[in-house]
């Protein structure tokens, strides 16, 4: 059925003064609309979070074993698939490519076909786009495992791989720009900004770096230079704009509260895209390089102080006074989290690229933290928190187990949690002894051994975390949901909790 | 709101999305308690964020200031603190940038910029236009004496060159314009190129003339030069280029 059929009214956008029966009325039809949304991108949007969360799961694997080996090397040592070396990079780039990728691009595809106000047409291309992004996955996962990593780091897919995964992404954001392009309404809301931003940043960042580093390769060190701009652009441009586009949907739309200002978001936005781009290069300092690029990275790092604020001010005047719905709903507590990460990961990205602090800490555990709190404390919880709210919606059935949200929740927070306390002050202490001119080389190395042992627990936590996800979606997947009309509260329904739409 | 049901029609309408024969309200029930898609308010920006703003961007301007390196290739990380900047200002009788190139090559620029227009990236003039050729002109080729006279002072009325008549065109004096070691360079770069076999001009000599010029009020003309002998060179002879005009070594790298 053609939405365009329906005797639409304007926008819910706009603030609707109606009779009650109007209002009625209104609302009525924005809900056959909604559903009607919902259907059209349910298989694609299902099969990316099923790939999504399969990736995960085989990331989470790799994860483990990679930091297994670093206090017990010998571990699984004979086989040369399952060295160190190509180990982490088989777990970042499964991270990157297979999960956060294919979750974000899940999410954004529901967002923008929601927002658009438009049903998803021909889903089963988008499919196809979500097979050749598997592929391209397998090939380069399988690539870097028999040995064909690039060494590049996040780069480390074969150029073949990477070819795939190019022909995959112009297959899924055709859709979304199509979605776009069709839109109905002339409101176009900040998560739109954010999502059409990262779908057109994606291909420069990914394109421009591959054309520097293997079609017609720069000289020495300065790759190196195109590999950490490309990092950071990556973690910012893409992973982080879908992850502040999600975010500024999912909180006013469960509280039922308008953002907090259009000005702020609109500042946050562009400051954010003008001095991100910039930043990366705070990763090489001392490095063999022009000391002006790497001063513009640091600078446009501290001045990414200004969307950080900006945006961390409007979803804190949007959530106050809301804090308490917490308790109940999954996704705002799973998205607040992620939120408050995201401003958090940002200070200390501010710290941690000052000549003075970087000096000690790169090339340490501390920027493993750095990564880990971008992609995890901020986009993987924020990630998580979508699934919560759209799955049911998907599927027609409410979560299961209110439990295993909750044991999903706190194994995520903690895990994470010590992941990253542990590292930070372990990249530290490793950072000051190797700067210590008095002690050996290998000192320095065990000085992080304790660190490194409470990463591997902190592991654990987030594997179970990831495990129980995973089940609890499988159980969505084939139908076991509950059947009901209310959601899956957190906690018990007291007074307030009827106000969480969630 | 869930008390407002929808008309018994509607109700079938959307259960038909799922394909379910399940009750169509619980089907629905995500979609039902669904608050309206969010908007955003327009409240103003807040004194305090402006003033993190202003922080924020003096923070990194003074960053981005103390440890630029000059933006120069050369402020190497580690950052061991300001690239040592140029040897010597840059002023009209300066040896130019001290940077590695030749006294052609850096002629060679300030021909781009202030002569190809009329003379031609060849050096083959546009006669059509009354620009006399510098390819194999033998006032190029000649002592240097003359073609100083002419690029410090200028010259108008007609002038032979090469046997053809030219002198519809003016040439302006380049005296105010340019240093004496900018004219150096370029008379230096015109008289090796375009097959020309010209010695090398220096900036003392260029210098010691436009003394001798200064009170010279205009432009010359043909007669003028034709009174100087063809191959009377300035005054510092054709010393060798190396000595003075010579830029200084370059800058030793920084020590780490």
């Amino acid at each position: 059925m053609d939405p365009s059929d329906l005797p639409l009214t304007p926008p819910a956008t706009a603030a609707v003064v109606t009779t009650p029966e109007q209002d009625v009325t209104t609302r009525d039809v924005e809900r056959v609309e909604r559903a009607l949304i919902d259907a059209s991108t349910r298989l694609p949007v299902l099969f990316f979070y099923a790939s999504a969360i399969a990736w995960l799961l085989l990331g989470t694997l790799l994860a483990g074993l990679t930091s297994w080996k670093l206090h017990a090397p010998n571990l699984l040592a004979d086989c040369a698939f399952l060295t160190w070396g190509r180990l982490r990079p088989a777990h970042m780039n499964v991270m990157l490519y297979g999960w956060a990728s294919m979750a974000g691009i899940g999410t954004a595809i529901w967002l923008m076909a929601r927002l658009c106000r438009t049903t998803l047409r021909h889903p089963l291309l988008l499919i196809t786009g979500g097979a050749f992004w598997n592929l391209g996955v397998i090939l380069g996962v399988g690539g870097i495992l028999v040995g064909e990593s690039t060494g590049y780091e996040w780069l480390e897919f074969p150029p073949y791989a990477a070819v795939v995964l190019f022909v995959a992404y112009s297959l899924v954001v055709s859709w979304a720009m199509l979605m776009f392009r069709f839109r109905r309404g002339d409101h176009i809301y900040i998560t739109q900004w954010y999502l059409l931003a990262a779908f057109l940043w994606f291909p420069w960042v990914y394109g421009a770096t591959h054309v520097m580093l293997f079609l017609t390769p720069v000289q020495g060190v300065m790759q190196q230079a195109v590999t950490w701009w490309f990092a950071n652009n990556l973690l910012f441009l893409w992973f982080g704009a879908i992850g502040l586009g999600t975010v500024y949907y999912m909180i006013p739309k469960v509280i039922g509260r308008p953002v907090y200002s259009y000005h702020l978001a609109a500042i946050g936005f562009w400051t954010y895209a003008l001095f991100a781009s910039w930043t990366g290069m705070q990763r090489l300092v001392d490095g063999p390089f022009p000391a002006w690029m790497i001063t513009a990275s640091i600078a446009a790092t501290i001045l990414t102080i200004i969307p950080v604020a900006t945006v961390g001010l409007n979803h804190h005047m949007t959530m106050r006074g809301q804090f308490g719905l917490l308790r109940y709903s999954p996704t705002l507590r799973f998205t607040v989290f992620g939120a408050i990460s995201y401003t958090v990961f940002s200070l200390v990205g501010v710290v941690l690229s000052l000549r003075s602090v970087a000096g000690y800490v790169h090339f340490t555990e501390t920027s493993v933290a750095y990564t880990h709190m971008g992609l995890y404390a901020f986009f993987t919880m924020v990630m998580f928190g979508s699934m919560y709210y759209i799955v049911p919606r998907l599927v027609g059935r409410e979560w299961r187990y209110a439990s295993l949200i909750k044991l999903h929740f706190w194994s995520s927070t903690y895990g994470v949690g010590l992941m990253v306390l542990m590292l930070l002050v372990g990249g530290f202490a490793q950072g000051v002894s190797m700067h210590d001119p008095s002690l050996a080389f290998t000192e320095s190395t065990e000085s992080v051994m304790p660190y490194l042992r409470g990463r591997s627990v902190s592991g654990m936590l987030m594997t179970v975390a990831h495990f129980v996800f995973a089940f609890h979606f499988g159980l969505m997947l084939f139908g076991l949901g509950r059947t009901a009309s209310v959601p899956t509260f957190l906690n018990p329904q007291e007074e307030e909790a009827l106000e969480a739409r969630l | 709101m869930n008390d407002n049901s929808p008309s018994p029609e509607r109700r079938v309408r959307q259960g038909m999305d799922y394909g379910e024969t399940e009750d169509v309200q619980q089907v629905h029930a995500a979609i039902h308690r669904e608050k309206r898609e969010p908007h955003a308010g327009l409240e103003p920006l807040s004194l305090w964020l402006i003033a993190i703003y202003g922080l924020a961007i003096f923070f990194g301007g003074a960053y981005l200031g103390r440890y630029s390196g000059n933006f120069g290739g050369d402020g190497l990380d580690p950052f061991v603190g300001v690239a040592p900047s140029k040897k010597g200002p840059h002023g009209p009788g300066d040896a130019g940038p001290a940077a590695e190139l030749s006294q052609a090559d850096r002629g060679k620029k300030i021909f781009s910029a202030n002569c190809a227009v009329c003379h031609q990236p060849n050096g083959l003039g546009a006669a059509g236009q009354g620009y006399p050729p510098l390819a194999g002109s033998e006032y190029v080729n000649g002592g240097t004496r003359r073609l100083t006279m002419i690029v410090l002072k200028g010259l108008q009325g007609p002038v032979t060159v090469k046997g053809a008549q030219y002198g519809t065109a003016v040439m302006q004096p380049w005296d105010k314009t340019l240093s004496d070691a900018k004219i150096a360079d370029v008379l230096t770069y015109i008289r090796q190129e375009w097959g020309n076999t010209g010695g090398p001009v220096t900036p003392e000599g260029v210098a010691a003339l436009r003394k001798e010029l200064a009170a010279h009020p205009d432009s010359f003309t043909e007669p003028d030069l034709k009174a100087v002998p063809e191959d009377a060179n300035l005054p510092g002879g054709e010393a060798p280029a190396s000595k003075p005009g010579e830029p200084p070594k370059p800058a030793p790298p920084p020590k780490a």
